[in-house]
């Protein structure tokens, strides 16, 4: 016998703290995408995500056996979170309990959901800050078929004059699955119901320079209508994060997008995990520097 | 693992192949070595090794070897009991022939059915031999039959490979599963043209000549390294192990992190 005394060292490449697991399982399986394939991209988009995310509390859609297996959307901080993950606790009124969020503020964080096989990460539209008050405002512009891509991009189009005629800069990205959403990062200082009222009251202008468009709820699912949806300007209400996946068969991207491109014939599902990463601009980059006062009327 | 794989000098079997009434004495040889690595249990105290013992669960002791009988297991622990002398009386008996019973076409055969290979050699019958072999190297063809090695009866493929005659043992039917049973693969669409277009280009931009040289057992590899290494006293440093998958992650972790030290 030889005794030979073994030294545990680590390997140069360990960027990460992660531990990585499974890499191999397939997450999308019509585009045979890998686990290693989406943490790869969450790593390559980790520079444009985190400015905005890093502040924010975010829920979770998981799909540990890729979209073929069952999926669940993750409020809490899942069992067995490192340590090093950051959270924040606060008492949720929709879920009526206290919520220990995730905050992603951080590379590690990123990788970490990616490992975890998340395909979705919805941030709320405040920060752990002033969680109690908004710094962003949503509008979900949400089609119902039988309309097309053109009258969305139409309707978007339409939302964006309007909020240029108040002289309001907004942002734009695809939802990633059927909508678009057009968002304007506020200066501290209004409430939940001030920015719902606000996207709420375009809404119904809209419906006014357009039969497509709906600004209630009830009708929201009439076919042919598209819905200004204010609802998810609420107290610990989420929108899905700038280049977060979604969990649809094609692999699609939440996309942040330039205006000037926000034209006929774009095609939002066009967006998805095998093109958005070779994108080098970020639309969304000055975002946050450009606060802005609502006109509340 | 460069070096070529010798042929053992010993025959496992010798015998003759039958085709009708012909007879053609051969002997046959081992082609094919499981070459994983493999450990002896040791004692961690003293490395002495360790060896198995058959304990009986009810009295706790060991039981000697002219104790032990054989039981299938009919139902959760009913057994119907075998003595030796009465599996050695069932066994097929082996007559020393590897009896032909039809020729086809070498590439009809399905590899999945290949179990396991031996270079047939002829045993004082090199004029015979030769005429098969080259019979069977210019039709393209196999002989389908039977052999009983040890206590088994197998099908059997004699064919030639790289100058020889080499006997394959075959898989029975009932040994392999339908993969169409699987639901999954039932229900397979058609693809589409310009899908199919693409991926007949991806092939055939990925094709080229079939080499098994160019895989590698690195698993193997790294443990003769070991070896080597330990039994010269170097100290070993275990290395935490990237896999192919996580080598891609690094190089975007790397990009990524250089960015994000930019800002």
């Amino acid at each position: 016998m030889v005794d030979v005394s073994l030294k545990q060292v680590d390997d140069p490449a360990r960027l990460t703290k992660v531990e990585f697991t499974n890499l191999d399982k397939v997450l999308y399986p019509e585009l045979g995408i890998t686990k290693a394939q989406v943490i790869e991209r969450y790593i390559r988009l980790a520079p444009k995500m985190l400015d905005l995310l890093g502040k924010r509390p975010i829920t979770l859609t998981r799909f540990p056996s890729g979209l073929a297996g069952e999926g669940f959307y993750e409020k809490d901080t899942p069992m067995g979170t490192p340590s090093w993950v950051d959270r924040f606790k606060r008492y949720s009124e929709t879920a009526k309990r206290e919520i220990n969020y995730v905050v992603c503020n951080g590379l590690d964080t990123l990788i970490w959901l990616g490992n975890m096989a998340t395909l979705e990460i919805h941030m709320t539209l405040s920060t752990v800050d002033s969680f109690e008050s908004p710094d962003l405002v949503l509008f979900d512009v949400d089609p119902e078929p039988p309309t097309t891509n053109d009258d969305l991009i139409n309707t978007t189009l339409m939302l964006k004059e309007k909020l240029d005629a108040l002289g309001i800069k907004s942002y734009v990205k695809t939802s990633g699955k059927k909508g678009m959403h057009v968002v304007i990062p506020i200066i501290a200082g209004y409430t939940f119901r001030q920015t719902r009222d606000f996207v709420h009251q375009i809404g119904k202008m809209l419906t006014k320079e357009s039969e497509m468009v709906v600004s209630e709820l009830p009708r929201s699912r009439d076919a042919g209508t598209i819905f200004i949806d204010y609802l998810q300007n609420s107290h610990g209400r989420t929108m899905v994060c700038p280049y977060s996946l979604r969990a649809t068969s094609k692999a699609t991207v939440s996309t942040p997008i330039d205006w000037k491109d926000v034209k006929k014939g774009l095609n939002p599902a066009e967006f998805n995990i095998l093109n958005v990463a070779k994108i080098q601009e970020n639309p969304w980059r000055d975002l946050m520097k450009n606060k802005q006062k609502l006109v509340v009327s | 693992m460069e070096e070529q794989v010798r042929v053992p000098r010993r025959p496992i079997w010798s015998g003759s192949i039958t085709i009708g009434l012909v007879n053609v004495p051969v002997k046959l040889y081992s082609m094919v070595f499981d070459r994983s690595i493999t450990f002896k249990f040791l004692h961690k105290i003293d490395g002495s090794p360790l060896k198995y013992q058959k304990v009986c669960v009810k009295e706790d002791k060991v039981v000697p070897w002219e104790d032990v009988v054989k039981g299938y297991e009919v139902s959760k622990d009913q057994f119907v009991v075998f003595s030796k002398e009465e599996l050695k009386a069932a066994r097929p008996e082996s007559d020393q022939r590897i009896r032909i019973d039809k020729f086809v076409d070498y590439l009809s055969v399905d590899p999945i059915y290949f179990e396991k290979s031996y270079v047939v050699a002829p045993n004082k019958s090199n004029d015979a031999y030769s005429l098969l072999l080259a019979a069977l190297q210019k039709m393209g063809k196999a002989a389908v039959g039977r052999i009983t090695l040890r206590t088994k009866e197998y099908p059997v493929l004699v064919h030639a490979y790289n100058g020889a005659l080499v006997l394959t043992t075959l898989r029975y039917a009932y040994e392999v599963a339908d993969p169409k049973n699987l639901e999954e693969i039932n229900g397979l669409k058609e693809p589409k043209k310009e899908e199919l277009d693409l991926a007949k280009k991806i092939v055939n931009d990925l094709s080229g000549e079939f080499d098994i040289t160019d895989y590698q057992d690195t698993y193997v590899q790294k443990i003769t390294e070991l070896v080597r290494k330990k039994t010269n006293g170097e100290t070993i440093t275990v290395e935490r192990p990237v896999k192919e998958e996580a080598k891609e992650l690094m190089a975007a972790l790397q990009e990524t992190l250089k960015q994000l030290k930019k800002k």
